[in-house]
Parts: structure tokens; C-alpha cells; sequence
């Protein structure tokens, strides 16, 4: 019996059955790649390659082609770290708050966003972990006995707790990610033809029968799984930000620092899924999975992202000028009319402004401009890390020292560069896996009979 | 949920039986009771809070801060004030102050009243040569500066003198660790009622950010339990007025800043404070009464309309969407005015009592203490409805739904009260950690029993699924909650306001008490104006099967 309200928009369009749910989904798998799929990913694989250069360039010289220095010691390299972080975050809240919520509109996108996730938090442990030099014993970053040739590591440390909150937030996301899909491997393997394909897909199926009792225990992981990963929305961008905020730097130490952070992670995540997700929807035809009212719903969360995120912005302002600490106030005005004010201006209108168009049923709902936006908030986001690390390091306490950075080619390499592992990884993601999840769209068909 | 079977939606109407309007009267007078109790075995000599200095028959110690640009030869010159220390040992200094007020303290053995501090500097001026008088009066720009710079000030505390000179650094700016200017009686009486009046308004208002998020998150699953926030919001008013009150009488004893006004002190002049003469744009009275009136009125018409919309809706036709549609425009105009505005209410009633401290995640913190307790009083009054017979279309599911909310804002609350503690503690800048470092080195027992009352308790019980859905549940944890939160908005600005001796008396309880009791009367009688169901709300259905869309 269904109660839903009429005023209720339709979650699939196009009175689709479960049997064209599972042709329509599998066609990208069992079909030889469009040639959309391999100029996109020729472009990506260009990409990955000035990452592969840039990478090499940095680890056979040294740190030292990099601009940072010893006043702005995190620079492009920290910025970019931060951004793919926060993109991970609309993954895991699409897939597990929207699930603890029973938003079933999540249900088209759960499985795209979380792939972005963890292609993402791929892309952000490369910038610390380049960042420390000496990759090779980058492991001394875990608690080993002092005989592995590290020291203990000091816990102190948030930089310490974001080794530890990334890799969780890594392994619970690959493995939500991962049990979400194996019935729809499943079905995959059901269909595909050649043998080599054979094996990888019963492989990655582990032998899934679709029983009933499959089924129960499928939800029940499902169930704990998000609740696991509910609290690391909260805690991975948390021990971000506490990586600045337990600092004594004007513009880092802030006690907004923590829920203003996650709300930025969930905007620029919103931000990538609806950059990704436009485009998907129409070039692999899933308009009617992926639906106006799906996109509408995301802008509405930009939206309200955005906003707290700016409420944030005006707070952090609004208090530096209240605690009449010369040092705060310097460090806001500084960045709002210092040599890095466009930095400043393009985050304020970006993030604050820009997302303010979606009030408007046109804006919300006109798949190109969602798109233009989703750019705009991509990059509103980034400035705002590069707003915070670098505006609050390049002038510090000592005037001596005040210098001005930015990135050098080296540094604009790795991050073009990042975007050709996330996108590569994306591509392959679409042509071998199902991205969206069948077995749960096909609760939701009105056509069920 | 597969509910195959068929719910007939009908309209319900709630009439307080006597036992509850006994029961919040019997709230009522007892609160009176007590408080007139309190009130009347209050010492009306001065900052009763503080007993240790009971037997002190005159203090008035005023703080100076520094100031980066206090001369240090205006700070000298201007020590021609009267020590009177009384206390032979030596142990507890009075020393005067670069304002030029007296102090004089008649000590007892073991009142030890006020002791005015410089950091470090001033120990050893007062101290180490054992003359007070000498370090107050002497000419020059030696000791003195120190003194006159960040002059701290501890009250009724033994060994205070030691841990705070240990704590603070001389180093680093200004540290008030709360504004101990002489407090008359009635100041107890002035902030308890600020904090009831706020804790009100500010639950009336989350209740109806509640029903505001509902509809511009077209949620279907509340549509059954609207009516309880709808009521609750209308206490708005009442709360407001009392918080109006509180504040036209006892601005001055409660905010240092209010009172520091009053002195219309220039640059350069004796007892100067930069810092609230710089904040002085924000720190006003006009502000202080002017910008929360205005946003109170704001909001409590958002509230009024919106409840008038759903009144028409109730009256109007089945599947109408024109007063759903415009109950969205107005809550959505309701939320973005509430989203950039409320922490004002906190900055102004709340942080301005310690006048010179700061912290951005105030107005959230305030935010989330509020919320849940919104949140508490909603399940409390859906459950007792309940068991009264009402609401025959809320089931189990809905209480669950609200328990997984509780326990979403318990654990939010506790998330908010751990990073403002903790990045503040890890940083340990001495004009921040002062906020904590009374709560903490004073209070220890309320510290961590406003830490387990608001999460310990609450996060493991409601954790269960069992408790959920159980209905004893709720009203004990709801209200364990409840009174939790109020404590917390409490231990705000208490510390802020006596020192470090406040504590729980009787008027504070009769206060808490007469205002719950008068909550909760009022939203019942609110209740009873209208029927309980919003019949034609276009997610009706939806809630009462407890399934959404496809």
C-alpha cells in the first residue's frame, strides 16, 4: 500500500520495471565502452600522467620545489588536501545520514557519491603523505615500536588523529561502498559473457544467492554501517579543522572551526556529486534515475550548506572584531583588503553568494546551470582553504617574516594532477560497476506489479 | 511498514484534566514557595552567592584589565587607595587599584575575600616585602605597572592566590576571571531570572525551528505530532517579557560591560578598558534591549502566521496545498532570519557576561543546548498526550523517530561542548582559558555533572532501541535532560557573574520549577484551543502510516 502524498514527485520517472532497471543500469558493463567514455577517459589518463610527472619531479628533488617556506609552510599542498577531504563527506552522508533519515531519493546517487568518496580520500592522503619528503618512511606515521627505525608517535597530535580519522573513514567507506554493491556484482555476473569476467564478478560476489536470509542480513550490515559512518561525517572534517584550530595562529584557532568545516565538506561534496551526476545522467541516459528532482534536491542542500557555511565566514568576522585582539582583527581584515582580498572575495561570493540563486525554482531545476554552479562551488571551496592556510601563515607575528606564496608549477601539477586519479578512477568505476544501485532502485518502482 | 490496513483520520480534541493543571499549579506555587524561601534567607549583604564572605560587612573590589596602552604612569600615580588587611599572616592580600577604589575587608580567619592580583608581578611587590600599602602607594613605574596591568581578582578562595599565579602568565593580556564588583543582593535574583527567561524563549523558539524544518524539508513523519511544537512556540511572549525584566533591573549587576558604561571612561583615564571600550558598538543597552526585542518580534510573527496557516488548513478543503505551500515560504524566511541571527541572543544575554572572553562556537553551543531540550519537551508532552488517550494516530514509530532524535542532538550537544573545551584547552591562551578555568578549577562537580547529566545519561539510554519506544523512557530521561540544559545555561553565566562562588540554592530551584511548571501549563491550555490533528496537511497520510514516498 503506498501513503505517499500526491504532491510527492515520482523518485524514477519513466514507469520503469525492475527488468529495465537492470537492463538500463548493466548496458554501460556488458556493452563495449561509447566513445564519450573513452575521450573522458584519454583526457583523465592525460591528467594522471602530469600527476605521474609532477609526483616524480617532487620526490626525486625534494619538497623544495615547492613554494611553501618557512612562513607559509602549508600552502597548495595542505589546500588541496583539505578539498578532496571535504568532497569525500556528501559520499557518506548521502549514503549513510540520508539512510538513517529514510530519504529514499538517495537511492540513485548513494552508489556514484560513494565511489567519489573513496576516489577522493585517495586523492587527499597523496599531499600529506608527499608532503613529509621522505615517502619511503611515510609508515612512521603509525604507531610502531621504536625498532622499525620510528619514533613512538606523539598523539598530541592532530595531525596524528587525522592519520587515524582518514583510514577509518577510508576502510568504513570502501566496505559500506563495497557490501552495498555485491547483489548487484551479483546480477552483473548473472549476464556478463566472457569467462575472465566470469570469475571477477563471482569473485567479487561472494557467492551471492539473493536468499531471503542474504537479504536480512544485507540490511542489517546496511543499518550498523551507517551508523558507524554517521559519526565520521562529523569526525573526519572535525580533525581537519582541528588541525588548524588547536594552533594559536589568528585564523586558525576558532572554536567554530569544527561543525563550520563539515559543513563546507558536505557543500563541496554536494558540489562534486552534482558536477559528476549532471553529466552522467545525460551521457549515460539515467535521466529518469536521476531525475530534476534529484538535482533539486542537492541544490537544496548547497544551498543550506552554503549558507552555514557563510553564517560561519560572518561569525569568525564578527568575533575577531569583538574580541578587540589586535592579532584576530588583523588576521580577518587582512584577508578581506590584504594582498590575497581576491581570494577572500571569490570564497565569500562563491560560497556565500552564488548558492543563493537556488531559491529559485528555475535555478534548482536547469540541469546546465546546476552544473555552472557546481563548478562555482568547486571553486569557492577550494579558496576557502587556500584563504585560511595561506592568509593566516604568509604575515605572522613577526613582520620580518611576512612573505607572499603561491604555488609553483610543480604544485599546479599535483593538484591538475589529482583530478586525473579521481577521474580516472571514476571512468573505470563506470564502465565495471553498476552506479547506480539496482536491487534498492527497484523497491522504489512505482511499476512493481 | 506495511500497514495493509485501513486508519481513519479524525479530528482530536485535548482538555487538560485536573490532575495536570494541579500538577503544574503544585510546580507553580512550589516554585514560589522555594524561591520566596530562597529570597528571604538570602544575605542581603552583598554577593550572596559568595558565603565565604558573608562575614565581609563592605567589599568593593573593581577590576582593571590591561589595556595594551594603559600608562604605566597614570596606573602608578593613581594608587592612593587604602589597604586594609586585616589578616595578619600575610596570606591574602587586598591591594588596591589603578581605578582607585577602596578595599577594605574585614577578614575573619578564614574569609579570605578579595585579593586583586597582578600576575605574578604583584605577588612579589605585596607579597614577598609583606607591605601592601608600600606596593600600593609607591611612586614609580616598577611594580606597579604589572599591578595596575591585568589586575585578577580572586575571591573566598584559600590557596587561589598560588594556582592562578602559576596559571596565569604575565605575559599575555587581560584575564577577569569574572567582574567582582560589589553585586547587591538582588542580583541573584535579577540572573536567575535571565536564565529562565532565556531557557524559555529559547525552547519556545526551537520548537518552532522544529516545525519550520518539517515543512522545508517536506518531512511526512511529524505531520502527526505538529501540534505539540505549534503550542509550545506561543511561549515566546511570556519568556521574553521575563527575560525584558531581568534585564531592565539587573543589567548592570549581571554584565560587567553594563556597568562598565555607566563610568564613561576616556583613553588614559584611571581604569580604562580598551576591550569594552572597544566592544562598546556591540555592548550597549540599546542593543542589549533593542536588536533581541526586534528579532523576538520578527520570529514570533513568522511563528503566529504560520500557526495561523495551519488553523486555515485545518478548515480548509482536503488536497488545498495553498496554505502548505505558503507555510513553506514563511518558514523558509523564518529559518534563513534565524540562522544568521540567533547567536546574537547568546553573544548579547549569554557571552557578555564574561565581557572580555570570546569564543565563535557560542551562539551553536547555545543553539545545541536549546535544540535538544526542545526536542526533550516534545516527546514529553507527545508521550503524556499519549498516555492520556490523545493522539490515536501516533505509534511507536514516531516515538522512536523522536528518540532517534533526541539522541542525534544529545550527542551533537556533547560534540559542540567538547570542541569549544577542547580547542580552547589545547590552545591554552590565558584570555580564552579563563572561561574555563573557573568552571573548571572551581567547579569541578558541576563541570563534569553538566557533561554526564546532558550526555552520559542520555547517549546510553537512549542508545536502545527498547528505550525508544519505551514510555517511561522519555519522561525520565526527557526531563533528567531538561533540567540538565537549563543547568547548563546556568553554569554559563553564573561563574561569569558571582566568582567562584555560586551555587544551587533554593531560589535557584523555586525559579526553575515555577517556569517549568508554567511551560508546561501553558502549552497543554494551548493545546486545548485547537484540535490536535492538522487535518488536511497534504503529508497526513503519510505520517499516520509512517511511510514515505516513492
Amino acid at each position: 500500500m503506498i501513503h505517499d502524498s500526491l504532491i510527492r514527485e515520482r523518485l524514477v520517472t519513466g514507469d520503469k520495471t525492475a527488468a529495465d532497471v537492470t537492463r538500463d543500469i548493466s548496458r554501460p558493463i556488458l556493452n563495449q565502452p561509447s566513445s564519450a567514455w573513452k575521450i573522458g577517459f584519454t583526457l583523465s589518463l592525460i591528467f594522471l600522467g602530469i600527476f605521474g610527472v609532477s609526483l616524480f619531479w617532487t620526490v626525486w628533488t625534494g619538497i623544495g620545489v615547492w613554494n611553501i617556506n618557512k612562513s607559509v609552510m602549508w600552502g597548495w599542498d595542505i589546500t588541496n588536501f583539505v578539498f578532496w577531504v571535504g568532497i569525500g563527506h556528501a559520499g557518506t552522508l548521502i549514503s549513510a545520514v540520508l539512510l538513517l533519515f529514510r530519504q529514499k531519493w538517495r537511492m540513485s546517487i548513494n552508489r556514484s557519491a560513494e565511489a567519489m568518496t573513496i576516489f577522493a580520500v585517495v586523492c587527499a592522503a597523496m599531499f600529506p603523505v608527499f608532503h613529509m619528503g621522505r615517502v619511503w618512511v611515510g609508515y612512521w606515521a603509525l604507531p610502531l615500536p621504536n625498532s622499525f627505525g620510528s619514533l613512538w608517535v606523539n598523539f598530541n597530535s592532530p595531525l596524528l588523529w587525522d592519520v587515524f580519522a582518514i583510514s577509518t573513514y577510508f576502510s568504513v567507506s570502501l566496505l559500506f561502498w563495497y557490501i552495498g554493491m555485491i547483489p548487484d556484482i551479483a546480477t552483473i555476473r548473472d549476464k556478463v559473457k566472457t569467462k575472465t569476467a566470469k570469475f571477477w564478478y563471482n569473485f567479487f560476489s561472494m557467492g551471492w544467492t539473493g536468499s531471503t536470509r542474504s537479504w536480512a542480513r544485507y540490511e542489517l550490515v546496511s543499518l550498523i554501517l551507517a551508523g558507524i559512518s554517521t559519526p565520521l561525517v562529523l569526525s573526519v572534517h572535525t580533525i581537519v579543522s582541528a588541525d588548524f584550530a588547536t594552533s594559536v595562529i589568528p585564523g586558525w584557532h576558532t572554536t567554530i572551526f569544527p561543525p563550520y568545516f563539515v559543513a563546507g565538506a558536505i557543500f563541496s561534496g554536494f558540489g562534486m556529486v552534482a558536477t559528476l551526476l549532471v553529466v552522467a545522467r545525460k551521457v549515460m541516459n539515467y535521466e529518469n534515475y536521476i531525475t530534476i528532482g534529484h538535482l533539486e534536491a542537492m541544490t537544496k542542500i548547497i544551498m543550506v550548506t552554503g549558507t552555514l557555511v557563510g553564517i560561519a565566514y560572518l561569525t569568525e568576522f564578527f568575533i575577531a572584531w569583538y574580541s578587540i585582539n589586535e592579532y584576530e582583527q588583523y588576521a580577518f581584515i587582512n584577508r578581506a583588503t590584504g594582498p590575497y582580498w581576491w581570494a577572500y572575495w571569490s570564497m565569500m561570493s562563491c560560497n556565500l553568494l552564488a548558492p543563493q540563486v537556488f531559491w529559485f525554482k528555475w535555478a534548482r531545476t536547469t540541469p546546465w546551470f546546476i552544473f555552472t554552479m557546481s563548478i562555482v562551488v568547486n571553486v569557492g571551496m577550494w579558496f576557502e582553504r587556500f584563504v585560511i592556510i595561506v592568509t593566516s601563515l604568509h604575515r605572522d607575528y613577526l613582520p620580518s617574516s611576512w612573505v607572499m606564496y603561491s604555488g609553483s608549477l610543480t604544485e599546479v601539477g599535483l593538484f591538475l594532477g589529482t583530478f586525473g586519479i579521481f577521474f580516472t578512477c571514476f571512468f573505470l568505476f563506470a564502465k565495471f560497476l553498476p552506479v547506480i544501485n539496482m536491487s534498492e532502485v527497484k523497491t522504489i518502482l512505482r511499476n512493481r506489479e | 511498514m506495511g500497514h495493509g490496513h485501513h486508519i481513519e483520520i479524525k479530528q482530536e480534541t485535548f482538555l487538560m484534566p485536573s490532575k495536570a493543571k494541579r500538577f503544574t499549579m503544585i510546580m507553580m506555587i512550589l516554585g514560589v514557595v522555594l524561591s520566596g524561601i530562597g529570597i528571604a534567607t538570602m544575605d542581603r549583604t552583598g554577593t550572596s552567592h559568595n558565603t565565604d564572605n558573608s562575614h565581609s560587612p563592605a567589599k568593593e573590589v573593581t577590576t582593571t584589565e590591561s589595556t595594551h596602552e594603559h600608562s604605566v604612569a597614570t596606573a602608578a600615580e593613581s594608587h592612593d587607595t587604602v589597604n586594609t588587611a586585616g589578616n595578619a599572616e600575610g596570606t591574602h592580600a587586598e591591594a588596591a587599584h589603578a581605578e582607585g577604589t577602596h578595599t577594605e575587608a574585614a577578614h575573619d580567619e578564614g574569609t579570605h575575600a578579595e585579593a586583586a592580583h597582578a600576575e605574578g608581578t604583584h605577588a612579589e611587590a605585596a607579597h614577598a616585602e609583606g607591605t601592601h600599602a608600600e606596593a600600593a602607594h609607591a611612586e614609580g613605574t616598577h611594580a606597579e605597572a604589572a599591578h595596575a596591568e591585568g589586575t585578577h581578582i580572586e575571591g573566598a578562595h584559600d590557596d587561589a592566590h598560588a594556582e592562578h599565579a602559576n596559571v596565569d602568565n604575565e605575559d599575555f593580556g587581560p584575564r577577569i576571571e569574572y567582574h567582582a564588583i560589589q553585586k547587591p543582593w538582588t542580583t541573584e535574583i535579577w540572573s536567575n531570572l535571565l536564565v529562565a527567561g532565556y531557557f524559555f524563549t529559547m525552547i519556545s523558539l526551537c520548537a518552532l525551528f522544529w516545525y519550520t524544518i518539517q515543512y522545508a524539508a517536506n518531512a511526512g513523519w511529524s505531520v502527526t505530532i505538529k501540534r505539540v511544537p505549534e503550542a509550545m512556540f506561543t511561549f515566546i511572549p511570556v519568556a521574553f517579557v521575563v527575560v525584558l525584566i531581568a534585564l531592565a533591573f539587573g543589567k548592570d549587576d549581571i554584565y560587567h560591560w553594563a556597568h562598565y558604561e555607566h563610568l564613561g571612561l576616556k583613553p588614559g583615564d584611571v581604569g580604562y578598558d580598551a576591550i569594552l571600550a572597544g566592544k562598546s558598538a556591540f555592548l550597549n543597552t540599546k542593543m542589549l534591549f533593542i536588536f533581541p526585542t526586534v528579532l523576538i518580534v520578527l520570529w514570533y510573527f513568522f511563528g503566529t502566521r504560520l500557526r495561523a496557516l495551519s488553523l486555515k488548513e485545518d478548515n480548509g478543503a482536503k488536497g488545498d496545498v495553498t496554505y502548505f505551500k505558503k507555510s513553506i515560504r514563511f518558514s523558509a524566511a523564518f529559518l534563513v532570519t534565524f540562522g544568521f541571527l540567533i547567536s546574537v541572543l547568546a553573544w548579547l544575554f549569554m557571552m557578555s557576561v564574561d565581557a572580555h572572553w570570546y569564543s565563535t562556537i557560542f551562539g551553536v553551543y547555545n543553539f545545541a543546548t536549546h535544540w535538544v531540550s526542545s526536542i526533550a519537551f516534545i516527546a514529553v508532552f507527545v508521550i503524556y498526550l499519549k498516555s492520556q488517550g490523545h493522539l490515536a494516530l501516533v505509534n511507536k514509530e514516531h516515538q522512536h523517530d523522536l528518540g532517534k532524535f533526541m539522541f542525534a542532538f544529545t550527542v551533537f550537544w556533547a560534540y559542540i561542548w567538547l570542541f569549544q573545551y577542547l580547542l580552547i584547552w589545547y590552545a591554552h591562551i590565558p584570555e580564552e582559558m579563563m572561561y574555563y578555568q573557573i568552571r573548571y578549577e572551581n567547579y569541578k562537580s558541576f563541570f563534569l555533572g553538566n557533561f554526564i547529566l546532558n550526555f552520559a545519561i542520555p547517549f546510553l539510554f537512549l542508545l536502545m532501541r527498547k528505550a525508544k519506544r519505551s514510555k517511561w523512557v522519555f519522561p525520565v530521561i526527557g526531563s533528567i535532560m531538561i533540567v540538565g540544559h537549563y543547568f547548563d545555561v546556568w553554569f554559563m553565566i553564573m561563574p561569569g557573574i558571582f566568582g567562584p562562588g555560586a551555587s544551587i540554592g533554593l531560589f535557584d530551584i523555586g525559579v526553575f520549577l515555577f517556569f517549568a511548571g508554567l511551560f508546561i501549563y501553558w502549552t497543554l491550555n494551548q493545546l486545548q484551543k485547537r484540535g490536535l490533528v492538522a487535518m488536511n496537511h497534504p503529508f497526513i497520510e503519510e505520517s499516520v502510516y509512517h511511510d514515505t514516498g516513492i
